[in-house]
Parts: C-alpha cells; sequence; structure tokens
C-alpha cells in the first residue's frame, strides 16, 4: 500500500497587474494543485480619500468626485448624490429634467453592461471577440454622451436640481437611431454566447451563491437578482420618476455566473425600452432648478441610493449648514459584492476563481474611492 | 500513378520542382568528391521545403494572416501600419524581437531556459521531411512517414515542459503541468482516428496514401469523417490553440510556460506555435484531403502551388476556431478527451476495420463500394457524435437562456420545479 | 416606495424586541446601546414585522467629541428603511461591538470604519485596515487628522475648511 502523495497548498498572487482582474485589484488564492482553498483579497491600491476631500469642496465641487468613482458608469454617480443632496435640502426637480436623468441613467446602464459583459467574456476565454463586439456597441453610446455633456467617460452632467445642460437637437435622433438597431446586437451576442457549449460548461454552476446567503452578504444588483430575488430599486424605491415606466426586471435560477450574464443581458434590453418610452414622453420645461452657487443644506442628514448598474450604489451626506458636508460616504456596490469572494472562489479551480471574479464586475475605483 | 503530368524533364520546367533539384544534384555528382552530393541533397530539401514553402507562409499567412482575419472576425482590422495593408509586419515584428533583451530571472535555469526553444524549433523544422509537395517532391520518402510525423510532434511538449519548469514562477510551472496533462491526453484520440486511415490504405507512407486517394478519386474526408474531426480537435489541443489554449492562458495565468521568456527566444516559441500548426494543417491535408491531388487538376496546376494553397484553407479553419469560441478548463478538456473523443476514435476504428474486411472479401476491393461506405460512415459519424454526447447526459433542451422575468419588486422568488433540473 | 421609518418607530420596535436598547431618539434615527446592540439587531433581523433582513450601509462619522456609527438596513418583503446609530463613549480608544454575527455585509464596512476612524469592532473575525496599509499613521477620516506631514494644511486656502481648522471647535451634533 503506497502512502499517499504529499502536495502542499501554495499561494498565488492574482493582481493587481493582470489581463483579467479589473483594474488594480488583488487576490491572494491559495491553491492546492488546481483547487483553491482559501481566497483573501487585498485592494487599496486605488485609494484617492474621495471622502475626506469632498469635506473640503462644496456641494456642486464634489459632484465630479463622483465620476471617478465608479468611472464605467458616472452618470449614475453623479444621480445618487444629486438626489442624496436634493433629499437634504428639500430641492424639487422638474419633470424635464428628471426625463433626462432617466435617459442617461439607462444608456449608462448600457455602456456599463456592455463592458462588464465583454470583461467576463474574456475572462472566460473568447478571445476578444465578444469585448470587441460590446465596446463597438459602447462606443455609439459614447459618443451620445460626448454629444451632450462634453465627455465620454466622466461625465459630470447632473447637477443638484437637474441636469447641467439641456440636451442638444441631435441627441433625439441619434438615440432613437441606436435604440432601434440595438436590441438586434444584443440578439446577436445572446446568439453567440448563451447557447454556446463552451460558455455554458465555463459558468454554469461556477460560483453558485444561495439566496440567503445573498441577502445576508448585503450583495445588490445582479449578483441579488442572479440568486432569484427580485429586488431593483428602480422598481422598490422609485426616484426620477421611474414609476412612470413600465419594465420587467430580470430574475436568475440559482445564482451561479451564467445567471448574472443572462441578468446583464436583459436589463439591457429593459433600458432600451425605457429609454424609448423616455424619450416618447419627454416633457418641455426647465432642465433644472436654480440652486444658489453655495448650497447651504439645513441641519440633517441624507441617504440616497440608485439602482446602478452594479448595485445599490448609496449616499450618506451629513450636513452642518456649512457650504461643504460634513461627512459623505459613498456605500460602493462593487466592495460590499466582494463580501462573498471566499464563497464563491473555494472549492473551485483557479480558472473559475477567474471566471467568478469576472461575474461580479468589479470597479476598483468604487471599490477605493 | 496514375495520372500522366505534362511536366517534362527539363531542369527548367518549375511544374515539377524535382526537375531542378536532381539537375543540381546530378551536376554536383559529376564535379564533387564522393558524398558531397548527399550533403548537397540534404541543403537542398531544407532550403526548398522549409524556407521557401514554410517560411514565408508562416510569417505571412501565420504572423499576418491571422492576425488580420481574427482583426476582422471582431469587427476591427488587423495590423494595416506597417507596409501597405500591414504586409511588412512579420518582418517588423522579427526585427523588433531580434532586437529586443532577452531577460533571464536569476533563480532561473539557464541551461534549460536556453535549450527550450532550441528543442521546440527542432522538431518544426524536421517534420516538413516527410511531407509530400507533389508527385517527386518529397524530401525523405520512408515508407514509416505517419509514424515519424507522430514521434516528432511529441517532441514539442517536451520542450514546453522544460519552458516551464525552467522558470521558477509559478504561473510558468501551471502552464507547463497543464501542456503536458492534456499533451498526453489528446495524443490517444489522434494516433486512433489516424490508425482508421492507415486500416483503409494499407500503408503508413504519407505519398502512398495521396496515391490511394488519387486512385480511388475520394478524399479519405469523406471516407471517414469521424477520423477527421477527430484529428482536428486533437491536433489544435496538441498545438494549444484556442479553444484548448490552456497552457497559455492570457486571462488566468498569464502566458503561463512562456512568462519569463522575452526576445527571440519568445519569439521563435510563437513562430513555431505558427509552424506547427501548419504542419499539422499540412499533414491533415496530405492524409485527408488530398495532399498535392485535386482530382486531376495536378496536370496544369503545380501540385505544389495545390498543396499550399490547401494548407492555407486548413490553416483557416484554425484561425476561425480561435476568434470565436471560449476556452475550456483543464479538467472539462481531460474529461472531454478521455470520456468523449476516445471512446469515438475507438467505434471509428469497429467500423473502418468491418468495412476493410467487407471490401477486400465481399467485394473484392472494387472501386464503387468505397463511396458506400463514405455514406455510410457519414451517417454512422453524426449517429454516433449526438448519441454519444445524450449518453454522457447532454440535454441542450434544459438550459434556459433566458432569465425569469417579473414585475413586482419583493423578495425571493423561488424556481419553479417544473422545469426539471438544469445541466 | 420604501416606507422609512421615524426615530420613534424605530425605537419603540426596539424596545419591544429587547427592553432598554434604546439610548435616545430623534426624528429620524434611534440611537441603541453598545452593550445590547448584537442582541437587537438579531432581533429586529428575525422579527416578523420589522423583518430587517438586508444591511444597506454601515458607516461611521466623527462628531468631535464622540464617534458614530450609523447602519441603514431594510427589508425587501416589507419594503420599509430604518436607520439604526451607536454612538462610542470615548475618543481616544472607541470600542464597539461587531454586528457580523447579525449580517455578513457588514464584515467589509466594518473593516473600512475601522480602517477610516480607528473604531475597534470587538467580535470581528478578522479586522485589518482594508483601504491602507498595516502601519499607515493615523486614521484618516478623524477631524483632527492632518494629512502631510510636516503640518501642511490640505486644500487651498480659498475652500471652505480653513475655517474649521484653525483650532478645533468642540461642536456638539445635537437636534
Amino acid at each position: 500500500m503506497t502512502s499517499p502523495i504529499k502536495s502542499e497548498p501554495f499561494v498565488i498572487n492574482i493582481g493587481p497587474q493582470h489581463p483579467s482582474t479589473h483594474g488594480v485589484f488583488r487576490m491572494k488564492v491559495t491553491v492546492d494543485g488546481e483547487q483553491v482553498v482559501d481566497a483573501e483579497m487585498v485592494i487599496g491600491y486605488l485609494h484617492r480619500s474621495m471622502e475626506k476631500l469632498a469635506e473640503e469642496r462644496t456641494y456642486t465641487q464634489n459632484i465630479p468626485f463622483t465620476d471617478r468613482t465608479d468611472y464605467l458608469s458616472s452618470m449614475s454617480n453623479n444621480l445618487g448624490y444629486c438626489l442624496a443632496v436634493e433629499k437634504l435640502a428639500g430641492i424639487d426637480v422638474p419633470e424635464r429634467g428628471q426625463a433626462i436623468r432617466v435617459i442617461m441613467a439607462e444608456l449608462q446602464r448600457i455602456a456599463s453592461h456592455f463592458m462588464a459583459l465583454g470583461a467576463f467574456t474574456n475572462d472566460t476565454g473568447a478571445w476578444q471577440t465578444p469585448v470587441m463586439w460590446c465596446l463597438r456597441e459602447r462606443e455609439k453610446v459614447l459618443d451620445l454622451f460626448e454629444m451632450t455633456s462634453g465627455a465620454r467617460l466622466t461625465c459630470n452632467y447632473m447637477r443638484i436640481g437637474g441636469v447641467a445642460f439641456d440636451i442638444p437637437k441631435d441627441f433625439e435622433p441619434a438615440t432613437r437611431k441606436l435604440i432601434k438597431t440595438l436590441p438586434g446586437f444584443i440578439d446577436e451576442l445572446e446568439g453567440l454566447l448563451s447557447g454556446n457549449e463552451i460558455f455554458l460548461a465555463r459558468t454554469k454552476n461556477v460560483a453558485v451563491i444561495p439566496p440567503d446567503l445573498a441577502v445576508n452578504a448585503s450583495l445588490a444588483g445582479p449578483m441579488l437578482r442572479g440568486s432569484g430575488i427580485a429586488w431593483d430599486l428602480r422598481k422598490a424605491d422609485p426616484y426620477c420618476g421611474y414609476e412612470k415606466y413600465d419594465f420587467a426586471i430580470p430574475i436568475g435560477y440559482q445564482g451561479d455566473s451564467y445567471d448574472r450574464f443572462i441578468v446583464r443581458v436583459e436589463e439591457l434590453r429593459q433600458s432600451v425600452k425605457i429609454i424609448e418610452q423616455a424619450l416618447d414622453g419627454l416633457p418641455g420645461g426647465p432642465h433644472s432648478t436654480q440652486v444658489p452657487l453655495a448650497l447651504r443644506p439645513p441641519k440633517g442628514e441624507a441617504y440616497a441610493r440608485v439602482e446602478g448598474p452594479r448595485g445599490e450604489l448609496g449616499y450618506y451626506v451629513v450636513s452642518d449648514e456649512g457650504p461643504s458636508p460634513y461627512r459623505f460616504h459613498i456605500r460602493p456596490p462593487s466592495l460590499i459584492n466582494l463580501s462573498v469572494l471566499k464563497e464563491m472562489t473555494v472549492g473551485g479551480s483557479v480558472a473559475d476563481a477567474i471566471v467568478a471574479l469576472g461575474s461580479v464586475d468589479i470597479v476598483v475605483g468604487e471599490i477605493d474611492r | 500513378m496514375r495520372v500522366q503530368f505534362l511536366a517534362t524533364d527539363n531542369w527548367y520546367d518549375l511544374r515539377d520542382l524535382s526537375n531542378l533539384s536532381s539537375a543540381i544534384l546530378d551536376g554536383l555528382d559529376k564535379i564533387a568528391p564522393q558524398g558531397v552530393v548527399y550533403v548537397a541533397a540534404a541543403l537542398i530539401g531544407f532550403v526548398a521545403a522549409f524556407l521557401i514553402f514554410v517560411l514565408p507562409s508562416q510569417l505571412f499567412v501565420g504572423v499576418l494572416g491571422e492576425r488580420k482575419l481574427i482583426g476582422r472576425i471582431q469587427s476591427r482590422y488587423g495590423p494595416n501600419r506597417v507596409g501597405p495593408y500591414g504586409v511588412l509586419q512579420p518582418i517588423a515584428d522579427a526585427l523588433k524581437l531580434l532586437t529586443k533583451e532577452s531577460l533571464t530571472p536569476v533563480a532561473a535555469d539557464r541551461l534549460v531556459m536556453y535549450m527550450a526553444p532550441v528543442l521546440f524549433v527542432m522538431p518544426a523544422v524536421l517534420m516538413w521531411a516527410v511531407i509530400p509537395f507533389g508527385p517527386n517532391m518529397i524530401f525523405a520518402d520512408i515508407p514509416v512517414a505517419l509514424v515519424y510525423f507522430l514521434a516528432i510532434s511529441s517532441l514539442p511538449v517536451l520542450a514546453s515542459f522544460m519552458a516551464g519548469w525552467s522558470h521558477n514562477n509559478k504561473y510558468s510551472l501551471f502552464g507547463a503541468m497543464r501542456i503536458v496533462a492534456m499533451a498526453i491526453s489528446y495524443e490517444i484520440p489522434l494516433v486512433l482516428s489516424l490508425l482508421g486511415v492507415v486500416v483503409l490504405t494499407e500503408t503508413l507512407s504519407l505519398q502512398e496514401m495521396v496515391f490511394w486517394q488519387d486512385r480511388f478519386d475520394i478524399w479519405l474526408f469523406a471516407v471517414q469523417p469521424l477520423a477527421m474531426i477527430i484529428y482536428f480537435i486533437a491536433v489544435s489541443a496538441e498545438l494549444n490553440r484556442t479553444p484548448t489554449d490552456i497552457a497559455e492562458a492570457e486571462s488566468e495565468i498569464v502566458a503561463g510556460y512562456l512568462t519569463e521568456y522575452s526576445g527571440m527566444k519568445w519569439g521563435l516559441f510563437y513562430g513555431m506555435d505558427i509552424g506547427y500548426a501548419l504542419g499539422a494543417a499540412a499533414f491533415g491535408v496530405t492524409v485527408f484531403f488530398g495532399g498535392w491531388t485535386l482530382f486531376g487538376l495536378e496536370e496544369w496546376v503545380p501540385a505544389w502551388m495545390i498543396f499550399v494553397v490547401k494548407v492555407w484553407a486548413f490553416y483557416f479553419l484554425f484561425i476561425w476556431t480561435r476568434g470565436t469560441l471560449p476556452r475550456l478548463r483543464i479538467d472539462q478538456l481531460m474529461s472531454f478527451a478521455w470520456k468523449y473523443m476516445l471512446p469515438l476514435a475507438l467505434f471509428n476504428l469497429l467500423i473502418i476495420c468491418t468495412e476493410r474486411i467487407l471490401w477486400t472479401d465481399a467485394f473484392d476491393g472494387d472501386k464503387p463500394f468505397i463511396y458506400l461506405f463514405a455514406i455510410a460512415n457519414i451517417i454512422f459519424a453524426g449517429l454516433l457524435i449526438l448519441g454519444w454526447a445524450r449518453l454522457l447526459g447532454y440535454r441542450p433542451e434544459r438550459t434556459q437562456t433566458r432569465p425569469r422575468m417579473v414585475q413586482e419588486a419583493g423578495g425571493y422568488v423561488p424556481v419553479a420545479p417544473a422545469r426539471g433540473e438544469g445541466r | 416606495m420604501t416606507r422609512e421609518w421615524s426615530g420613534e418607530e424605530l425605537a419603540a420596535a426596539a424596545e419591544r424586541l429587547v427592553p432598554g436598547s434604546v439610548a435616545r431618539i430623534t426624528s429620524n434615527a434611534c440611537y441603541l446601546k453598545p452593550e445590547t446592540l448584537v442582541q437587537t439587531f438579531t432581533a429586529l433581523r428575525d422579527d416578523a414585522e420589522t423583518d430587517f433582513k438586508y444591511l444597506a450601509n454601515l458607516c461611521g462619522s466623527d462628531y468631535w467629541d464622540r464617534f458614530e456609527v450609523v447602519y441603514h438596513i431594510h427589508s425587501f418583503d416589507k419594503n420599509q428603511i430604518g436607520l439604526f446609530k451607536c454612538e462610542t463613549a470615548e475618543r481616544d480608544e472607541p470600542v464597539l461591538p461587531s454586528v457580523v454575527p447579525v449580517w455578513h455585509g457588514a464584515w467589509i464596512q466594518e473593516n473600512e470604519t475601522y480602517d477610516m476612524f480607528g473604531i475597534r469592532f470587538e467580535g470581528h473575525p478578522n479586522l485589518v485596515r482594508m483601504l491602507l496599509w498595516d502601519g499607515f499613521p493615523g486614521w484618516p477620516l478623524r477631524k483632527d487628522w492632518l494629512s502631510m506631514p510636516g503640518g501642511l494644511q490640505p486644500g487651498l486656502n480659498e475652500f471652505t475648511g480653513v475655517a474649521r481648522r484653525q483650532e478645533p471647535p468642540v461642536r456638539r451634533y445635537e437636534e
């Protein structure tokens, strides 16, 4: 009887420079053979102390900060912050401003999901073909952003009380052209990937999160919906007039990476539907209310949240009647979605750990702030 | 040999390049001392087979063509800056790699690290010795060419493992282990599929196989489609091409066994990767697709031209699968090789042997029955592939590709159990 | 719409479940006592009427003479949200019980609060500094922390924070 082969686990460092961790993110994975025994994350490579810096600047000057936390979904970030300050100061946004905000937020969701889907399929090994296709479509959305706000990525478009500028004349025809072609492309992407045997083999039953764990670990966004929990802030706690639009929430079956993938693809379709309704019902009127340059909200605190592409993006703002916030805290969905990193990766192989990380859809700017 | 060639025996008739080489060798035999002619023959063979045909194909079709084609699949242009339409890109790459510093980590094993690229290049050059480019254009027409080829094509695995081991780097070790496991698993279906071909054509020599296909006017691909498919998949796995390129999985282990190579050492690995792919394509074309024959066209068009075009077409299949498919995990690859490909290869062998016995004993080796066997084999191939997959538990109709949709937000919505289990 | 519970409602629910757990009440928040914090939260999570199963946000604030940790918790099925707070008794070595046994999602957020403020959470399985490194001098988000060595003031003089930095005024943050 031979003795069993002795093997000892060793630690691999995945990141911070790695072609497939989405940003400067480091994961220390303890591996025994090909199986993961332990996973631990090390973050802080992109920490820019935004929360402290925000205490030095006025409320309006903080809006570009929020752009740069989750740099792939800057419109949603801006929106969340503006909602928090408006709640604090009791400012109402006119109808046109709200409709424009909805259009921008949904366009941003489309752009961010394209990036997320592309990066995820890149992790599974599809040699950059889906990435290139998704980024090609994303370019069209970024062109719209550039037309409206002047910037492609960090748009800095929302202001407290509305939006910065009204939408230009060319925006509506260009957006209508885009939403006519986009569902065809989403079908093409689904045809390439959703039924693909190899893709299914890579993502099915990988990184399963049961629904109880999902709720207890404060997950949000497609991670929560992939596990079968029907929670979407646009339906549950509507802001900016979302209750007027008719759309559905996709939820998954068992909470594996494949479910999160199909949830994100379906959310693209629903976003297109919302944009179409918002464009059809775009009211006239002013696009924002006038607020004083050095806004001094009354004493108090407010917590406002939006459904960003990655989940519940919350802003906790405390005011002490000064021109700048007393405390400014961002609740980052990517960071809290990583609470279950260990549960997702332990037991699988290294390749599965990469796929699991890709399905969480992290943006390190938001994790580190 | 049935075909009468229009090519004459003049030394300037380039439709049959052996005219040129035999003219040179005859001339040398007269003027040089005894034995030099053998060295000259070796050199001419090397120049003709490798430098004239293979290296340009490798550079222009392999490096440039692959990158441009993959770019087109990904809706972008490939390289198009260096020279018109990017044709000088491979030369620019080679020059850059030559002038780059070849770093060697301090803790790495220097001797093994230097030897590994050499050991990698050597089989790539040797392999072209037995590939027939035309009726007289084969460097070494040995009667066991197939076995020689299979033996040579196992050497790169050793070289890759040496490369991965010598880096003293965890990622490289991962890559090396994965390569060895995968290459060993996929050798067996590869050999078994070729064994079926050998049984039918009664020969191990590649030139004889081409003549067999010429004689019976049918390509072996049509007679044995299953063997061809198994060969294609197994050889892509041996070559570490996507969807089976886990050894060099860029998104997971950052270039695997090539992590610490830079400069021309890396360039040799990369170039010879393409060289092996072309060699495997050439082999596949010779055995399954008729080699240098094209149903009689070789009377007018030079045989080597037909052959090279066919090799490029087969290589296009490699490029196509690389650009489209995601990558499999190592344990999925192993189970695919052992549980799926190996039984299919065995079934293929069984069917071929039965048909061969039937053919010689019952039908006396008549030609029309080959076509019957071809049709029967195509049907068998389809049935086997689908049937064996279902036997192993493949149920595509049970996968949900669309999520459930709800209108109201709330808590957990349990999955309705009537759907049956997922895959 | 999500129903936001007022301070009195929250205090009533907390008192009903765990008597003696409420320290003080404000209009939109309920301050809990640190001793019974975990017990109260467990009861609030498991109770059928409050059903606060989801921890939305956990962060800290510095109010010059004490620290505060805020907990935004809400319920999916009942669609309601509540704001609980817990104050530390002192400023130099603030200690609070950890709510990781109640919600797993508090793990990372408590690490971050410890990193930024220096509040130790007792009962936390692995309290490390998440965003900054182990030997970092000080706790950055405290109001009396100057970021640069040598006493340089961060920010330009014409920004608003200068008035606060001249001497730390002891402000009581009260309703």
